[in-house]
């Protein structure tokens, strides 16, 4: 057979695949199918210990697996097909564009953190300066691509919306209230490379059934990464959704107090990618308010992992600032999203 | 005996995907040994000053032959690698 024709098979191949996972995901919504897990905490509970996370498993597999395979092939397709060259080109050219190509494409390319680290210092060294690399860095962990779609399709999408918007404000706050400070002015100035090259890059695009395989290998690469902490996560909500009593949730994270908890509590107490996204299902359906369920989501740019991986580059008070500025959102933002829906 | 500079380009310490690119390099490397091309790998670190000063904001893993970055933000097959330093040293 002719290389030609060969090659056109084998893209024709993973294509129909993925309009397969494309289809099925639509057909789910079509027909209404719930991509969460269906168990509540009255089933769960009168189960032996060891069965409730297997039970709590099957049931999340059995409805999520078409979301999580729907959300990591998309976002190796966006990640593959993404022109890297051009953005990284223009992110340091002026602040405006800095923040602009921030915001819009830490979605895109940051579903992998061995991508992120090196991109926020690479920002920073090439010219766009603190401000954006600071700000792509807080809208990288919160909007990436396959948080939004699980926040969509397990909690709402309007949740998932909120959590876009109200990320991208904090973010950009962050950035341009830091680029003002001293210290991170400091940081700016010590790191600032007069003119960094973007020249000699020639990037050679390999024929699409390479491409489309590749971008499939990185979803799988994604899975690899994410799941095992993923599925360790989900055990541990299994517990929270069988024990954790209702009226603890009602008193405590509802209302002003429950922002605040829910923010605290987002936040330092690390939890994997995707499952603070299941966490915050689990005890919405306990009680949480909607406020305080974005509030919790909005935690997760301002961990401890996080910031001990910027600590590394920036001084602790470029870390400590935006740390409250990110606090301060996730709370403003809860209390501001918890008092328009009327779930406080 | 011609000689070819590839860097490859990641986070230091490396992630997996720039392990794999070196990798792919190294393998590449070898077979282009047999055809008389000498290349040299070196491992470039894309948060040093160096390195963004001569190639400006990368998504790793990178890969640059001779100067000029041919690859970015994905992992290439040993075989493309080949091809494309046999284009640069042509």
């Amino acid at each position: 057979m002719e290389e030609k024709t060969k090659r056109a098979i084998r893209a024709g191949v993973i294509l129909a695949f993925i309009v397969v996972v494309i289809g099925l995901l639509i057909y789910s919504r079509i027909v209404a199918y719930s991509m969460a897990p269906q168990s509540k905490p009255v089933d769960l509970r009168p189960l032996p210990l060891w069965e409730i996370p297997i039970v709590y498993l099957i049931d999340y597999f059995s409805h999520g697996t078409i979301c999580l395979l729907f959300a990591f092939t998309v976002a190796g397709l966006i990640y593959e097909f993404v022109p890297k060259e051009a953005i990284t080109k223009y992110m340091g050219s002026s602040k405006a564009v800095g923040y602009g190509l921030a915001l819009a494409m830490a979605p895109f390319l940051t579903v992998c953190s061995c991508t992120m680290v090196p991109l926020f210092g690479g920002v920073l060294y090439a010219g766009a300066g603190i401000g954006p690399a600071i700000t792509f860095f807080l809208m990288a962990p919160a909007s990436n691509i396959l948080t939004i779609l699980l926040t969509g399709e397990m909690i709402s999408w309007e949740v998932a919306g909120v959590r876009i918007i109200a990320s991208a404000a904090t973010a950009l706050a962050a950035g341009i209230i830091l680029s003002k400070t001293p210290w991170g002015k400091a940081v700016e100035k010590e790191y600032q490379i007069a003119n960094a090259a973007s020249a000699k890059v020639e990037i050679v695009k390999p024929p699409l059934d390479e491409r489309l395989w590749a971008a499939l290998k990185f979803a799988g690469y994604l899975a690899k990464q994410i799941l095992p902490f993923f599925i360790l996560g989900l055990i541990v909500v299994s517990y929270v959704e069988a024990f954790l009593p209702e009226d603890i949730v009602g008193t405590y994270l509802t209302g002003f107090a429950g922002i605040l908890i829910a923010s605290v509590l987002g936040g330092p107490l690390y939890t994997p990618t995707l499952v603070e996204v299941v966490l915050g299902k689990a005890m919405w359906d306990l009680g949480m308010s909607k406020g305080a369920l974005l509030s919790w989501l909005m935690g997760q740019p301002y961990d401890v992992a996080n910031a001990m991986a910027v600590s590394r580059i920036v001084k602790w008070k470029v870390v400590v600032t935006y740390f409250i500025i990110a606090w301060a959102g996730s709370v403003t933002f809860g209390l501001l999203y918890g008092m328009l829906s009327g779930s406080l | 005996m011609k000689e070819v500079k590839v860097e490859v380009i990641g986070p230091d310490p490396p992630c997996r995907r720039c392990q794999a690119a070196k990798w792919a390099a190294e393998k590449a490397a070898e077979k282009l040994k047999q055809a008389g091309i000498m290349v040299n790998i070196e491992k470039a670190n894309i948060m040093s000053k160096e390195t963004i000063q001569k190639y400006g904001v990368l998504v790793s893993p990178a890969i640059a032959i001779n100067g000029t970055v041919k690859i970015m933000g994905r992992v290439p097959s040993p075989v493309e690698v080949e091809k494309l330093i046999m284009e640069v040293v042509k």
